[in-house]
């Protein structure tokens, strides 16, 4: 009996460290890898200095270079995009592996309205439009008819995957379009001068469209009304029911917001470079697919999905510029980066919390 | 309308939750006014004299709360009636009565209350009116002050029930099976259970009670072989069967009545034929040479429906078409013909109506009667109370004590599934000697091995106050 109050503490100060260690896990891990790669950054810029004559000089040199900070925007936002717009549905409780094909139909219908019109953001516009419409087709069948959510994703993706090049061929007779005019990028005065971020005050208008997206995203899921409802529908859409708001309207909504993202992603990627091509994966290549991962990575949260895309990006820029030097690291490896990121930080961490009601459908009780 | 299970947004805030749908705005709605959600909730909650933290999230909150936080979600929503579904099942004895007082000061501030429940007792004490239903129609209205719980009890069955099940003297035989220092951590890596032992023999029912989520499931999970325990041993029938797979337990006669019937029991879309063969499928009886004797199991089906008074009487109906008193008749029929030695019922009776309730006890004490070891988990005090010859109280994963069911009141038990271990309070009389608890006591786990217990301050009013 006397001792029965101390294994009580015992237990106690065990189910504390328990909690403390889950406590440690969940938040320091991303913190963990943050962390890594600054200090690996900063080893090898340091390294650099040191010898420039190295590989870690020219490591270093890439890396500090403005060019390499401009490739990396501009890579990024077409999957950036698309992130948001995953995160929009997913949180609502609409898993969306769609995206890929949003960004393929968006891509190439902005080029096709540019072509006709003459006009860079009515082809944008109609970028975004091709891929709200298919958007709606998606939430339709998923929401209406409570189809299953990873199937019409997958047959989203193959539906504009097979349409767009095939569009082309009909319209242009090859499967890549001509080109059209490309907007011009924004340059900012004075702040465009500076040594390393000038890339960040000289890009083209849809980097400077992203970061609004990225603020705007965030702004409506932690300040608006309507963000709670799309978190009360992925996480628990009875509860957002009972509380009187349709969860039908608010995925529906949701579902078409990151449909409008992922166009502006996908018709930002093709009118940058003022050309669709269609051959075997598309210009899109799986950026739909790596901005699942940079949501999943960055925890549903907009501001990590950009950093984490940022990151995804930055290699795909550095290994980019690499090549140019005559440093070849093959690109298919680092193409598989971040899909070897996200399967580690899922299997060896798992803390990424997936929405309670994500993929299931919401059956009101009439 | 507060319902059963909360509807509650687990990783949102209390404010966040209460607030949701109908969110205080500024800026022309384009935000929302965090500040003057947070002040609404705390001035509600003022009013009604509630303790809420608006600030916690409500995935850190005690059950007990989150029942709160519903309540406070109706009354933000300006709600004069409140229907309660059900409120006290997920609650301790002492949060029923913080519940109980929740509920006096609202309709003290003039809001109607409709309580619905099939504890008599609670009826009893929250009602001023009460009325019964029985197969979706009304068949009586009775004033709370002038009724009794027989009288209550007769409506709802339609005839007179036995409150208390005679229950006799257990004649114990050896020990089944045994359970030492068994560790199991929960799907989330957490401690569910903490270095539990105990023994069953056979001809005894070993009771194990507490509130939901303090373990139960993991441990019985473990013991059946649906989980893997992290640490200790389970012994049955003298074999050690800690890794054993569920497939070897069923074989080696291990019967099992699941907690929860529809995900567990029953496949819902498969007729009464099909799942009468779960758990069998492998038997000689009905699927020699990997081919499955449908006549034979048609049989045996049809006896379970007959025998254990499933209704209606169709082995062709689809488990999904039965109500959940039937189909949990069915369960505890297709376990209990196995010829088990041990039975391991997990809340038998949750969810049932009354009548099954009876049946489904009765048949439990009837096995024990056989000879059979019966290991019953239940957050029903009354039930494992009644039916228990000895009880386990589980607290956050461990016992906290191991009392004999006779011997103690529903208070006591109820501070013991708070937590609170005997002597912390001062505890007064000496343990009972000699009684059913003595020779048990050697097996239990170490801290619990000498249990110092109040005596018995009420024991007429105590026990009969809740007993449904």
């Amino acid at each position: 009996m006397s001792d029965a109050p101390a294994d009580r503490a015992d237990d106690d100060t065990a189910a504390e460290n328990v909690e403390r260690e889950t406590l440690f896990e969940r938040y320091t891990t991303r913190a963990l890898v943050a962390g890594v790669t600054v200090v690996a950054v900063v080893a090898l810029l340091l390294a650099g200095l040191a010898f420039p004559d190295s590989l870690a000089g020219t490591l270093a040199d890439v890396l500090t270079s403005r060019n390499t900070l401009a490739a990396t925007l501009r890579l990024s936002v077409p999957i950036a995009f698309a992130a948001l717009g995953g995160i929009f549905a997913e949180k609502s409780g609409v898993i969306n592996i769609g995206l890929e094909g949003f960004l393929i139909i968006s891509a190439f219908g902005a080029i096709y309205v540019a072509d006709i019109t003459g006009g860079v953001w009515i082809g944008f516009a109609g970028g975004v439009v091709a891929s709200t419409l298919l958007a709606a087709l998606f939430a339709v069948v998923t929401i209406g008819f409570r189809a299953d959510q990873i199937i019409a994703g997958l047959a989203v993706w193959l539906i504009a995957l097979g349409l767009a090049p095939f569009a082309s061929q009909v319209i242009y007779g090859s499967p890549n379009t001509p080109t059209v005019a490309t907007s011009p990028s924004i340059t900012v005065p004075v702040l465009a001068d500076l040594p390393f971020f000038g890339a960040l005050f000289s890009a083209s208008p849809s980097v400077y469209m992203l970061f609004a997206a990225v603020a705007g995203s965030w702004y409506v899921f932690e300040r608006t009304a309507f963000g709670r409802w799309i978190r009360a529908s992925g996480e628990n859409p009875k509860a957002l029911d009972t509380a009187g708001v349709s969860v039908t309207r608010v995925r529906y909504a949701a579902v078409l917001i990151s449909g409008v993202l992922a166009g502006m992603g996908g018709a930002a990627l093709s009118l940058d470079l003022g050309q669709f091509t269609g051959n075997g994966p598309t210009m899109v290549n799986g950026k739909g697919f790596i901005a699942i991962v940079a949501y999943l990575f960055g925890n549903y949260n907009p501001v990590g999905a950009f950093l984490s895309t940022m990151l995804f990006a930055g290699l795909d820029a550095v290994q980019t510029v690499l090549q140019l030097q005559g440093i070849g690291i093959p690109r298919q490896l680092i193409r598989i980066t971040p899909f070897v990121v996200v399967i580690v930080v899922l299997a060896l961490v798992g803390r990424t919390r997936l929405p309670e009601a994500a993929g299931d459908h919401y059956e009101t009780e009439d | 309308m507060i319902h059963q299970h909360f509807m509650l947004v687990d990783p949102m805030t209390v404010t966040e939750n209460i607030t949701l749908g109908n969110e205080p705005r500024k800026w022309g709605g384009l935000a929302v006014d965090r500040r003057g959600a947070r002040e609404a909730v705390v001035e509600l909650a003022d009013r009604y004299g509630f303790d809420v933290d608006p600030d916690a999230r409500i995935e850190d909150i005690s059950v007990g709360e989150q029942q709160r936080v519903e309540i406070l979600k109706a009354l933000y929503r300006g709600a004069d009636t409140l229907i309660l579904d059900e409120p006290t099942a997920v609650l301790t004895p002492q949060e029923v009565d913080e519940l109980f007082d929740v509920l006096d000061e609202l309709t003290a501030q003039g809001k109607t209350i409709i309580f619905i429940t099939h504890k008599l007792g609670e009826a009893m004490r929250a009602a001023d009116e009460i009325s019964v239903l029985r197969d979706g129609r009304k068949v009586g209205t009775v004033d709370a002050d002038a009724t009794t719980q027989e009288e209550l009890a007769e409506l709802m069955v339609g005839r007179e029930v036995l409150l208390d099940v005679d229950h006799g003297t257990a004649e114990t035989g050896e020990v089944v099976a045994s359970v030492s220092d068994v560790v199991v951590d929960d799907d989330r890596g957490v401690r569910a259970v903490d270095g539990v032992s105990f023994d069953v023999r056979a001809g005894e029912v070993f009771g194990i009670a507490g509130v939901d989520g303090n373990g139960q499931s993991e441990l019985v999970e473990a013991v059946t072989g649906l989980r893997t325990p992290d640490a200790g041993e389970i012994r049955f029938r003298g074999e050690d069967v800690t890794t054993a797979s569920r497939r070897q337990r069923i074989e080696a006669g291990m019967a099992y009545v699941p907690e929860d019937r529809q995900d567990r029991g029953l496949v819902m879309q498969f007729d009464l034929v099909e799942n009468g063969l779960l758990g069998s499928q492998h038997g000689a009886e009905f699927a020699a040479n990997g081919r499955i004797d449908w006549s034979q199991t048609r049989g045996h089906a049809e006896a379970i429906i007959d025998e254990y008074d499933v209704r209606p009487p169709d082995a062709d109906a689809e488990a999904e078409s039965l109500s959940g008193g039937n189909q949990q008749k069915f369960i505890v029929g297709r376990e209990f013909e196995r010829d088990p030695e041990l039975v391991v019922a997990s809340h038998p009776t949750r969810g049932v109506d009354v009548g099954s309730i009876e049946f489904i006890h009765e048949r439990l004490l009837e096995l024990r009667r056989q000879g059979v070891g019966i290991l019953l988990v239940s957050s029903k005090l009354e039930e494992v109370q009644g039916l228990s010859d000895r009880l386990a109280v589980v607290y956050e994963g461990e016992f906290v004590d191991v009392v004999d069911p006779e011997e103690t009141t529903e208070e006591e038990l109820g501070l013991l599934m708070a937590g609170e271990r005997p002597g912390d309070d001062g505890g007064g009389g000496g343990g009972p000697e000699g009684t059913a608890s003595g020779d048990a006591a050697e097996t239990e786990s170490g801290d619990a091995s000498e249990t110092e217990r109040d005596g018995p301050a009420d024991p007429t009013n105590a026990g009969d106050g809740e007993r449904a």
